[in-house]
């Protein structure tokens, strides 16, 4: 879920825009670099955007019976790593606003900030860590996938609450609340798009994997970035 | 894609995507500017009915376009009326009504803003305007890309889907957790193909960087431009000077 034009006061839309920047021009520079060593994936990552945005659109069940959206986060942090997800997400949520009024324009660095900056930060450190643990690849996937989609939501969860606090109980009574009302659909697809990741990576490396070997986190171990 | 389809079919097609923009900045500043809910309601009433009486656009659409925002802005509306004690017991709390009221208003006014551009300015018409305001060219690339490839990709999911539904894929939860997954993998391979096929065309046309495209012209652009710019302001003086 991201937070809706308009919502979020005009000192705080614009404290997070300016703390994604940076990581905005460092993601850019990132790809920028890749492009550089490998031309063939200025395509690539174009069409990325496409199927994330269109990934989103998949309607996913979950335990409480409702039905939510996969984020997309946690796949292509491990696909295509974190910086390079600033970007790619950058557009995504841009089109998600432009073409279904889904977030928004003064919302964007604060929606970039969780869905394109934590989430996949988050996703790709305990993808690396758990291969670093010798863990197996799937739960490797799974933690990153549905950990990074948490993240994603914790973080949703705090920008609001920072910019609403509770009348009575301040920021951690907010926070109790948005991530309450969050959790109850969140976590049972945090869970369920941590399968779905796993199952994407599973075909992935029975049918693609010369692709996989060439992506920094499935390098093979010894030669990663 | 709802907004898609008004963007393309309204009257104000052919109007500059930079006078829409400056009706859309002046309504974002008109909804934070406005000090009561009153005034922000003004300025969303506005800006609706400019999008359904100006630029043609369905009220049915524009009100189906706007619902899953509107049922964001309900969710978050009811858990900032609830209150949280010391003791983890809650409460409702009609001291929040005010800044909730407010906070509602203000939201409908940018969300008028946002879908008075969006509704009016198809997808490409927005980019090109990036492109004047100095966007940089990588973000245009994959914009533009991702712009072309994501009507392939709904096809190839629609007709995928549609393949599994004809086969049962989705009788129950874990067939369809199983169809899912095979349709994520599926389309994630497609990336690869789809990407080299594209890059394999590029180069055939001896392609070796930036997708340039030519820019679609608009006739009246300054004037038109000149109109939003003062429609804004006053929006911006209305909003303020509303009680």
């Amino acid at each position: 879920m991201h937070i809706m034009e308009g919502f979020l006061p005009v000192e705080h839309a614009l404290g997070w825009s300016i703390a994604s920047a940076p990581f905005v021009a460092l993601g850019l520079r990132s790809v920028r670099r890749q492009l550089n060593e490998r031309p063939e994936q200025r395509m690539l990552l174009g069409v990325a955007a496409a199927f994330s945005f269109v990934l989103s659109a998949l309607k996913l069940p979950s335990v409480t019976g409702s039905c939510s959206h996969p984020t997309g986060v946690g796949l292509g942090a491990l696909l295509f790593g974190p910086l390079a997800m600033v970007p790619v997400g950058l557009v995504v949520l841009l089109f998600q606003a432009l073409l279904l009024a889904h977030g928004g324009l003064t919302t964007l660095g604060a929606n970039l900030f969780s869905m394109a900056i934590v989430g996949p930060l988050v996703a790709a450190g305990l993808f690396r860590l758990g291969r670093r643990l010798g863990l197996p690849l799937a739960a490797c996937v799974f933690a990153a996938a549905s950990l990074g989609d948490l993240a994603t939501y914790l973080t949703t969860s705090l920008q609001l609450a920072w910019a609403f606090p509770d009348p009575a109980g301040g920021f951690a009574a907010s926070l109790l609340k948005f991530g309450g009302i969050f959790a109850i659909t969140q976590i049972p697809l945090a869970i369920s798009e941590g399968l779905l990741t796993v199952l994407v990576v599973n075909a992935l490396t029975r049918f693609n994997a010369e692709e996989l070997r060439h992506l920094p986190l499935f390098a093979p171990q010894g030669k990663q970035a | 894609m709802l907004i898609e389809q008004a963007a393309y079919g309204n009257r104000w097609r052919r109007v500059s995507p930079a006078a829409k923009g400056t009706l859309a900045l002046g309504g974002l500043i008109a909804a934070f500017a406005a000090p009561t809910p009153a005034a922000a309601l003004l300025v969303a009433v506005l800006l609706a009915g400019v999008a359904c009486l100006g630029a043609r656009v369905a009220p049915a659409l524009y009100g189906r376009a706007a619902a899953p925002a509107i049922g964001f802005l309900a969710l978050s509306g009811l858990t900032l009326l609830v209150a949280i004690d010391a003791d983890f017991s809650w409460r409702w709390a009609p001291e929040a009504w005010p800044r909730v009221a407010s906070l509602t208003a203000r939201s409908l006014a940018a969300l008028a803003a946002l879908l008075g551009l969006v509704l009016t300015t198809p997808l490409p018409d927005l980019i090109s305007l990036l492109r004047r305001l100095r966007c940089p060219e990588l973000l245009l690339d994959l914009m533009v890309l991702c712009y072309r490839m994501l009507f392939v990709f709904s096809a190839a999911l629609q007709d995928t889907a549609t393949a599994q539904r004809a086969r049962l894929g989705y009788a129950s939860t874990r067939l369809t957790r199983r169809s899912l997954g095979l349709l994520a993998a599926n389309l994630t391979l497609q990336v690869w193909q789809r990407a080299q096929g594209l890059h394999r065309a590029a180069q055939a046309r001896n392609g070796n960087g930036a997708l340039r495209l030519l820019s679609p012209e608009f006739d009246h652009a300054r004037r038109d431009t000149a109109y939003a710019a003062f429609a804004g302001v006053l929006l911006i003086l209305l909003a303020r000077l509303a009680v």
